[in-house]
């Protein structure tokens, strides 16, 4: 605390505090979410909590709560010492339908820049392939009838995009059942039947299995600031299993707990475990995949996924609202196939941080410890001013993804030092080139 | 010399009649005979082309490595029933208690032990083989027949008898009244003197720098090695390699060539066969198997994945009547019934279960680790028998042998008591006996203990030393790690307390830091940033020091 207050009065000295702000000797926080694996790590911090309408330094907030706070109608205004864990827009990358427009265009822009990242084959995008093909419905029926018509014996896979945790989705594998969906979402009359927006999106109908059964991949992404890119991947991310074996065939169309993988659902099945929960680590995917499969392609599938994730990102950097007090943790759900390619699913804003066993538990206040540790500066004091650049030591199970930072900084000084470097062929330059 | 002449004449007698009776014989003939009709095999020189032949298609190596097995299941001695009485008397004992708790068990639940399977249940584990989970059967009444706490009131209360027990001693110690010998710490260090005299192992830090300057990591060296350790397909090189770490993707091939237990055509027909038998009777003991798997690997978060090949491969052990071999040179006996409504003669007695062993809590366990490493249920099945043939059997019998469960206790307790006397001292002057803090442990080869891939790594030098002494030296070791936590409590709850999670712990770079300092105190004076970077000793020690 010692180091706080000498921090907080050299602030003073310079005048970098707006007079308004009443001088605060502790950290508040401010929490919507009453988990135990948010108040311990905030109080372990000594930080005291305070209500909504309080002066807080520190605020885990809902979705809802964040966007009022940054509307033009709420009036309220940040100072330097306060931080909040949400991006006020950052549903350009957690709404399903919009995560997709986003893809889209980024690789299309990509492709009319002549960047290499954008080159195609046989219509498909080489490097950034990364979602199964998606459409947004109703706008884009017509669009999917094509598609579907090209192999019409696949199964699409149905989800609002509203709704999360497994609500509302649904499986179809003919065409009929759409129409007659669709039909009724056009009914410009009836207001009542207005169907809210849905993504329509290819099944992967290949995913990898283990020990029988599907699973898909939970990985943290914490992004500190996007513009430039900063952000970090936890290291212990979890694989969710299904309870029940894999099998696609047409009476099990309907069995949603084969198909789905969210705990949410899972933990409706009959079968569900609240020892294990149904989820086992990525450490453990990994030694089972480089023990049966090999480690040249486990490290490819590895490598995979780090750049859909990075490249998610990039494709809503230039969108997103770069607020210097906000951070977000991002879930990010992805399906791995049985030719070990990556998929990304979706993206979640507020990960759930309810606990459903012991190990969760601990997984999740180390994920909240370190995400504060990445995020409060090292005086221990929420500043937005901060130039947002942990030190190592600081990253805890957080390991760099990118920093768009640092890379500039380093080819600064490159250049600088050899004043000739023209180096086109190299993708991740070409990437950075693009701004 | 003569003798030396006509021992060699007699074990190359014996292997010759040994090797037609094994159920390689028949290919291995029929590929030699094909082998002679081609152009490469030269009537005029006709021994030394079908040998150069010979080596060129590997068969050579499958030959060495045939009679490298041989030698191997044969290094038992020749008299190998137990030869102490008292020990011989005290399993006897034990397998009578198991038996009569089988049975009464089975009358209080009113089944039987063994019946044909009917028609309907039989189809429904046929439709169900692959997600045995989903077989439904009630398991309420069913419980373990024993737990290795058990079995460890057993062991304790073995007494040589020709061992006084001096009143006046109250600390006593309680494997004195066995005189069995055991390596001393010095023997031990000699024997994995790989580790012990400071080589790089796979295994610590993953970065570690390679000595060769040709490879940037040891475990880039560590692989090329291997993979030509792989192409030549001999067992005994194979053998060796594990002794400093094996990587992980190089490893499920690695076992398979040191326990020669390739699938191939028979093989496979083989399982089947067990997996008919299997669908043929229905026995008690399945419904003991099943439930072990489910109150183990199913409620573990590190294994429930892989129930259904569990179910699977434990199922179809129970069948084979190949494990019965390990009867020949242990000193159990499997048990005899005599088929209901039949006179007891010899035609109508069989063994029961069919493999002659009664599962315990937490057999599975000894099965677990390989679902890591084999993704086909058939080989998983040989490595795991080979293993259970070899190893395993010797943890939970009473028997004299260095490789049994008692011997293996026995070193623990020496070694804790030659390594950290303060230690030792204070765990028994807390009136704890400190083998109970870690027999678990050892009788289950840290499985289900240790995080999967440690397990692995320790499995690893199982196999490469040919040993299990490494368990007992792996449990006084982490004992030993925790020691400022140990020495704060003084009860059997707050010891455990302090043991019971072992997810932190890293085998390679304990092990070598205990064989090549010669302290276990070593292991507590670590310097301090070590913790931070994670690679030699797990922080845990700090968080046990606050309870």
């Amino acid at each position: 605390m010692e180091r706080a207050k000498s921090a907080l009065s050299n602030d003073l000295l310079y005048g970098r505090i707006n007079t308004n702000t009443p001088l605060k000797l502790k950290v508040t926080f401010c929490t919507d979410l009453d988990k135990s694996v948010l108040t311990s790590n905030f109080e372990k911090r000594g930080w005291s909590q305070v209500g909504p309408e309080d002066d807080w330094n520190f605020y885990w907030s809902g979705i809802q709560t964040c966007r009022n706070l940054f509307s033009l109608d709420s009036g309220y205004r940040m100072h330097d010492h306060q931080l909040i864990n949400h991006f006020p827009n950052h549903y350009e990358l957690t709404r399903k339908d919009l995560l997709v427009k986003n893809i889209k265009r980024y690789r299309k822009e990509l492709e009319r820049d002549g960047n290499p990242l954008g080159t195609k084959s046989m219509g498909k995008y080489i490097y950034l392939d990364f979602i199964p093909i998606t459409f947004v419905l109703p706008a884009d029926y017509n669009m999917f009838v094509e598609e579907y018509r090209k192999t019409p014996s696949s199964t699409w896979i149905m989800k609002p995009c509203g709704k999360s945790q497994g609500a509302g989705i649904f499986l179809i594998n003919k065409l009929s059942k759409l129409k007659r969906w669709s039909r009724e979402a056009k009914a410009p009359f009836n207001p009542t039947v207005v169907k809210e927006t849905y993504v329509i999106s290819k099944y992967i109908d290949n995913p990898l299995l283990i020990g029988g059964k599907k699973f898909d991949m939970r990985l943290y992404v914490l992004v500190t600031s996007f513009r430039p890119l900063k952000a970090y991947l936890f290291k212990q991310g979890f694989c969710r299993f299904c309870t029940v074996k894999y099998d696609t065939s047409m009476q099990e169309l309907d069995n949603i707990f084969v198909h789905l993988t969210n705990v949410s659902v899972q933990r409706h099945g009959g079968d569900y475990n609240s020892l294990h929960g149904g989820k086992l680590s990525v450490d453990n995917l990994r030694l089972y995949l480089e023990s049966t499969r090999g480690k040249n392609v486990t490290d490819k599938l590895f490598k995979n996924i780090i750049w859909l994730i990075v490249h998610s990102l990039k494709a809503v950097s230039n969108i997103m609202a770069n607020d210097k007090h906000c951070f977000e943790c991002y879930g990010y759900d992805i399906i791995i196939d049985n030719t070990l390619k990556p998929w990304l699913i979706e993206v979640n804003a507020s990960p759930s941080l309810t606990s459903t066993t012991v190990n969760d538990r601990i997984l999740k206040s180390r994920l909240i410890d370190s995400i504060l540790h990445v995020v409060i500066p090292p005086t221990g004091i929420p500043d937005a001013k901060w130039n947002k650049t942990p030190l190592p030591s600081a990253l805890g199970n957080f390991e760099v993804l990118i920093d768009e930072e640092a890379i500039t900084h380093n080819e600064n000084s490159k250049l600088r030092k050899n004043n000739k470097s023209s180096n086109n062929n190299n993708l991740s330059l070409a990437v950075r080139r693009r701004r | 010399m003569a003798d030396l002449k006509d021992s060699i004449h007699a074990t190359t007698e014996k292997l010759t009649s040994d090797l037609k009776k094994m159920t390689m014989y028949k290919t291995f003939y029929e590929d030699l005979q094909k082998l002679v009709s081609k152009s490469a095999v030269k009537n005029t020189n006709f021994k030394n082309t079908l040998l150069e032949a010979m080596k060129m298609n590997g068969m050579e190596n499958e030959l060495r490595n045939t009679i490298f097995q041989w030698v191997r299941s044969h290094k038992n001695p020749a008299a190998t029933r137990e030869p102490l009485i008292y020990l011989r008397k005290s399993q006897a004992t034990w397998q009578k208690r198991i038996h009569k708790s089988l049975n009464s068990m089975a009358s209080e639940i009113k089944i039987h032990l063994a019946q044909s399977r009917v028609l309907s249940d039989k189809e429904e584990m046929n439709d169900k083989w692959n997600e045995l989970s989903i077989y439904d059967v009630d398991l309420s009444q069913y419980r373990p027949v024993y737990a290795p706490k058990d079995f460890l009131e057993v062991l304790l209360a073995i007494r040589s008898p020709n061992y006084k027990c001096p009143n006046v001693m109250k600390l006593q110690w309680d494997f004195i009244q066995l005189p069995l010998m055991v390596k001393t710490f010095k023997e031990l260090r000699n024997f994995y003197s790989e580790i012990s005299r400071g080589d790089l192992l796979l295994g610590n830090n993953p970065n570690m720098k390679s000595e060769n300057p040709n490879y940037p990591t040891l475990l880039a060296e560590r692989t090329a090695l291997g993979e030509k350790v792989l192409e030549t397909n001999h067992a005994p090189v194979t053998q060796e390699y594990l002794k400093k770490g094996c990587p992980r993707s190089l490893r499920a091939t690695m076992w398979v060539q040191v326990l020669g237990v390739e699938v191939k055509e028979n093989e496979k027909l083989y399982f089947q066969y067990l997996k008919n038998v299997v669908l043929q009777h229905d026995l008690m003991v399945d419904k003991l198997i099943i439930k072990d798997v489910q109150l183990t690997a199913s409620n573990d978060h590190q294994y429930f994945v892989f129930e259904d090949v569990l179910y699977q491969v434990m199922l179809c052990f129970s069948r084979d009547a190949e494990v019965l071999c390990i009867f020949s040179h242990s000193s159990a006996q499997p048990v005899h019934g005599v088929l209901r409504g039949k006179p007891p003669t010899i035609e109508n007695t069989v063994i029961y279960p069919p493999n002659g062993i009664i599962p315990f809590h937490g057999f599975t366990m000894y099965a677990t680790p390989f679902c890591y490493l084999y993704d086909d249920p058939v080989q998983l099945y040989y490595v795991f028998r080979a293993f259970y043939t070899r190893y395993w059997f010797r943890l939970h019998e009473v028997s004299s042998h260095p490789q049994g469960i008692l011997s293996l206790c026995i070193l623990f307790e020496r070694l804790l008591h030659r390594l950290d006397n303060e230690l030792w001292c204070h765990i028994k002057t807390s009136g704890v006996q400190p083998i109970r803090l870690t027999f678990k442990w050892i009788m289950r080869a840290f499985s289900g203990h240790l995080s999967p891939e440690q397990v692995l790594y320790l499995w690893d030098l199982i196999l490469a030393y040919d040993s299990l002494e490494i368990l007992p030296i792996m449990a006084v070791t982490i004992v030993g790690l925790r020691k400022v936590s140990l020495i704060r409590v003084k009860d059997l709850a707050g010891f455990e307390a302090v043991l019971a999670d072992l997810s932190s712990i890293t085998v390679m770079p304990l092990l070598q830091m205990v064989l090549v300092s010669k302290h276990l105190d070593s292991l507590i004076r670590l310097p301090k940033d070590t913790t931070k970077t994670g690679s030699l000793i797990e922080p845990k020690t700090k968080k046990d020091g606050k309870k």
